[in-house]
């Protein structure tokens, strides 16, 4: 075997159809000197040529992309037929067709010598697709429109009105600078986004990511379970008032209550905070695999019973809820036959009790075959069956129905009480499309006209309303302690909306019907007021002024009361609803502000509080 | 800013009607509001919306009472007729010689006292050894369980819910929660609920206490939601009405010279007993009396934890009765608790966790006496050292709902999915 050096230089490499190099052509990539007619100087006038030549196998080289020098290190001289023609030179490959390779003539070598620049020119490229695939990122909308009275179309605001807790004048500058897509996406990349000022005051709190064992093992030796189920509320409102991940947080609620976890339920008090955090992690990815983690998570195997059950008695609970609500939906028919089945493949999956972790029981399995709908399995084995759960929550992950039902979710928390069949069947292809992930239903949601439409089209439940009230304040948890994330989830119980207190494994509904009561309606004014004022009491509260008027007061009540408007919701009230406040706050338009006028300091709180009890608040 | 709410690429539908251009009259007529007085326009007090009759229900005012935490039924109806009790419960245990003799089987215990006039005028029963079907003794799980009541089923909602679903909707004040404003299982579902800490505490904080500072309120609010999608109108005018209703109630002196205790289940009768005297259409009426659970130290007969929270209770009830005088023959209270207590006292001198519980109810309308079959305390008629449940509570409540509220057998099947006893009531209380 001889080993043999060469070096190409890119003169040479370039010569390939390059006009400066067929001068040249002639001593350096010209067909081999034994062919008893010379290489012409321009091949491409010239007619093939076949012959039998050397050819310098290269076994390894280095590649200088930036000088395109190719230096092969080691190589094996074999002797092969080649065609040449003008500078290119081809081999037949295995089906015998002529097939051009990544070697040139060397006339110093006397031999076919690699080179890596023209391999790398051979080889076809991926082209891209002519316009992007619907789902891999989002489109801008083509046109916004109002669906309210109350509101104008400022996309900023209608994007932190739903895919967040409500704009904040920080937040506002942000998603403007970012724009429409790159502030959606960043949001679908929760980790690409910084969040240091929530997560200084995040570190207060337990670690919400801690290992169950760890958990139950605190719990065990003095933790107060009340404390561990309330940092959950604490750090979920934290994030909700603070984070820059605001999606994320609204998508943690969405999952949160999809696969509802009622708060406090017994048992589970070592198992929620990582429950929560098991859905924050994966509420962009695919569907799948956050079913699957949610059906072994020992706070759903405790709440939904499934720890209970055995081969013997199979409790139905969480076999039948997953069809139910977390999958396909009760409208398919999968029939009382099917929930026994499923119960029956759940069986095994359990906790272990000394350490609170999930765990895999085989014994508690139930063996035979099982069929739910289109998935059926001989489950012939106890220590197989946890493989016969995974196939069979694949299996529903990626069933229609569920396609469909997370559509009309998702849907319905981020676009209307009632969207369009249309947009509800593109989600949902587009979300088997690409094998259950979640992002792309999102971003054609987001890229679609009916989102554009939508704005001021949903109805703020009561924990988002006082959310938003909150982030309009600009208040911020105090830095000594943790009273205030828990007085606002008080304040939204009382409302009726502890946004993971929902007795029944459902989840908070979603849709504005539900919240039109007269408790929730004055809790929510009272809570207005509340946070306008001086409750939740241990925060830190810029001055109301500055945060709705700014430095300079206005001239007359009714530039005020433009000025006010504008700050909190984009833009001046309607005329009839200017006439309103006038009269509430007492004074016509034209009456001269001073920095003793009521509406600018005893009376600002109520004022504002009027504004955010108004329909420019409530509607989102 | 654009009024548009009509989007042409919805799919027809009554929830797409209801989201777009339907009219509110239109709507409310839909859901049997017809006779409410709102409409669009000025909204009008929703005190206008009620006659001395509330139009879409019938029956009796009914109040379920609470008592969290599992309520020892064996101290508060004693079996000092049953041999075993004296030797279950040998410290805390009532003697015989100290209850106030309902039978020959039961004594009330005396703290009880102030409930004797209500029990020998028969305005009030008692259910012995009632309990949910099969034991469980977890307090959330048992409470979960007791009030969904709805074992077996898919059911999303509480008892009450149901049985307010039965009837057209009512006024703001159909469904209230007395006492605190977090709302019981029961009452979960879509039926809309108030909850208040009481009738004073009832308003619009902004607003303060005058009636200028309301009608200000009022009329800003009303103007501003003009042209509010209807639901959210209606909710609103809804709410500043039922704020109108309330601050009319003015400060409260309870009638018949009733005296309630200054406590919390004292207050909170007090203002259910306003509310249902101001006939302001109160249908159903929860309160929450917590402070039962009594692992260690429930005293004597004579003293100590169980003697207090009793005599409150009693006081309590006891005043409520009076209060309500006549309005009594058409109001329907019934304690429920998610589970009684072991028969046997622990070595702390208190009560576990247990099953079979006493129930009262207290109307206008009820038989006398101690209803139910006692299964006696007999060690081999014990489950698992706790009285054995004979009588299902849903059957107490059943016979509340036909004879007291007029549900028919049917709609009893409604509010207890799966429940089949409905039609042999035990006879608690009389149509």
């Amino acid at each position: 075997m001889e080993v043999d050096q060469a070096t190409l230089s890119r003169r040479r490499v370039l010569g390939a159809g390059a006009a400066v190099v067929a001068a040249t052509a002639a001593s350096t990539v010209a067909a081999p000197a034994a062919q008893a007619a010379q290489a012409p100087a321009n091949p491409t006038a010239t007619a093939a040529v076949v012959k039998k030549v050397y050819m310098q196998r290269v076994v390894s080289y280095r590649y200088n992309p930036s000088t395109r020098v190719t230096t092969v290190t080691k190589a094996v001289r074999v002797s092969v037929i080649a065609r040449f023609y003008g500078t290119k030179v081809y081999l037949k490959n295995s089906r015998g067709v002529w097939t051009q390779i990544p070697y040139v003539w060397s006339s110093r070598s006397k031999a076919l010598t690699f080179s890596r620049y023209l391999q790398l020119q051979l080889t076809p490229k991926p082209k891209p697709p002519a316009t992007p695939a619907v789902g891999t990122v989002v489109t801008l909308p083509p046109s916004w429109a109002s669906a309210s009275a109350y509101h104008n179309t400022d996309w900023t605001r209608h994007l932190l009105n739903r895919a967040g807790y409500g704009p904040t004048p920080a937040e506002l500058v942000t998603v403007h600078s970012m724009g429409y897509v790159g502030w959606l996406e960043a949001q679908l990349n929760p980790s690409r986004v910084s969040d240091t000022a929530c997560d200084a005051v995040l570190a207060r709190l337990p670690a919400q990511s801690a290992s169950i064992w760890r958990v139950k093992h605190a719990l065990d030796t003095g933790l107060n379970a009340w404390d561990q189920y309330n940092s959950v509320l604490q750090d979920f409102t934290v994030r909700a008032l603070m984070s820059k991940r605001q999606l994320l947080t609204v998508m943690e609620d969405f999952w949160g209550n999809h696969f509802n976890v009622t708060i406090y339920s017994d048992g589970t008090a070592e198992s929620r905070a990582h429950y929560a955090y098991t859905i924050r992690s994966r509420a962009f990815g695919k569907f799948t695999d956050l079913l699957t983690a949610i059906s072994k998570h020992p706070a759903m195997l405790t709440y939904l019973n499934n720890r209970e059950s055995t081969a013997v008695a199979p409790n139905e609970n969480q076999g039948r809820e997953l069809l139910e609500l977390h999958t396909v939906g009760v409208e398919t028919a999968y029939g009382e036959a099917g929930v026994l089945n499923s119960a029956r493949m759940l069986t095994g999956l359990g906790v272990d009790s000394d350490s609170g972790e999930y765990a895999y029981q085989p014994w508690n399995h139930w063996t035979g075959a099982v069929k739910v709908l289109g998935f059926s399995h001989a489950n012939a084995s106890d220590t197989g069956g946890e493989a016969v759960v995974n196939a069979y929550l694949s299996y529903l992950s990626h069933h229609p129905a569920t396609a469909t039902r997370l559509a009309r979710k998702l849907a319905t928390r981020f676009v209307s009480d009632t969207p369009s069949a249309a947009l509800i069947a593109l989600m949902a292809k587009t979300y088997l499309a690409f094998d259950t992930a979640i992002a792309p239903m999102l971003r054609v949601m987001f890229s679609s006209a009916e989102f554009a439409h939508s704005v001021g089209g949903k109805v703020a439940r009561p924990y988002e309303h006082l959310l938003s009230t909150a982030r309009r304040m600009g208040i911020t948890p105090a830095l000594d302690n943790f009273n205030a994330p828990m007085q606002l989830i008080y304040m939204a119980d009382d409302a009726g909306h502890n946004p993971f207190g929902q007795p029944f494994p459902t989840g908070q509904p979603d849709t504005a019907d539900h919240w039109e009561s007269t408790a929730a309606t004055l809790f929510r004014w009272n809570n207005t007021w509340n946070v306008v004022n001086n409750y939740p009491s241990d925060v830190v509260r810029p001055l109301l002024l500055n945060v709705v008027v700014g430095p300079t007061l206005p001239a007359t009540h009714g530039a005020l009361v433009d000025v006010i408007a504008t700050n909190l919701f984009g833009h001046t009230l309607a005329a009839d609803h200017k006439t309103a406040v006038l009269a509430f706050l007492g004074v016509t338009a034209d009456k001269v502000v001073s920095s003793s006028s009521a509406a600018v300091s005893y009376g600002l709180q109520s004022l504002v509080a009027v504004l955010l009890d108004s329909p420019y608040a409530t509607l989102r | 800013m654009t009024e548009t709410t009509t989007r042409p690429d919805r799919a027809c539908c009554a929830e797409a009607e209801r989201a777009s251009n339907v009219t509110r009259r239109s709507l409310l007529k839909a859901v049997g509001l017809g006779t409410v007085a709102i409409a669009a326009g000025p909204m009008v007090g929703m005190r206008a919306a009620f006659g001395a009759v509330d139009a879409g229900w019938s029956g009796d005012t009914v109040v379920v009472l609470s008592l969290r935490g599992g309520f020892d039924g064996l101290s508060a109806v004693a079996p000092i007729g049953d041999p075993d009790y004296a030797l279950n419960r040998p410290t805390i245990g009532v003697p015989s010689g100290s209850a106030f003799q309902l039978d020959s089987m039961f004594g009330m215990h005396p703290a009880l006292n102030a409930l004797q006039s209500l029990w020998t005028s028969n305005k009030l029963a008692f259910v012995h050894a009632a309990g949910m079907a099969s034991p469980n003794r977890s307090h959330f799980a048992a409470m979960d369980e007791m009030e969904r009541a709805a074992p077996g089923s898919s059911a999303r909602s509480g008892w009450l819910d149901r049985t307010l679903a039965l009837h057209t909707v009512g006024g703001p004040f159909s469904a209230v929660q007395m006492g605190s404003s977090s709302l019981p299982e029961s009452l979960a579902g879509p039926y809309p609920v108030l909850g208040m800490d009481s009738i004073s505490g009832f308003n619009l904080k902004g607003a303060g206490s005058t009636q200028a500072g309301r009608d200000r309120w009022r009329n800003a609010l009303n103007a501003l939601h003009v042209q509010a999608p209807a639901g959210l109108h209606d909710s609103a005018a809804g709410t500043l009405g039922a704020l109108d209703t309330a601050a009319g109630l003015g400060t409260y002196t309870p009638g018949n010279g009733a005296s309630y205790p200054n406590v919390g289940v004292g207050n909170a009768l007090k203002n259910a007993a306003q509310l249902i005297k101001a006939q302001v259409g109160v249908r159903v009426l929860t309160i929450d009396l917590g402070d039962w659970d009594m692992h260690a130290n429930l005293g004597t007969v004579g003293n100590g934890w169980m003697r207090d929270n009793l005599t409150e209770l009693g006081g309590a009830l006891k005043a409520f009765a009076t209060d309500l005088g006549p309005l009594l023959d058409s109001t329907t209270l019934v304690t429920i608790s998610e589970f009684g207590r072991r028969v046997a006292e622990n070595e702390s001198g208190g009560v576990d966790h247990g099953w079979g519980n006493v129930m009262m109810v207290l109307s206008g309308h009820v038989v006398q006496g101690v209803h139910g079959t006692w299964p006696t305390l007999a060690p081999t008629k014990l489950t698992q050292g706790d009285l054995t449940a004979t009588t299902d509570y849903r059957a107490v409540l059943a016979d509340i709902l036909v004879n007291r509220t007029g549900a028919s057998v049917a709609q009893v099947a409604e509010v207890f999915p799966g429940y089949t006893g409905a039609s042999s009531l035990p006879g608690v209380t009389t149509a």
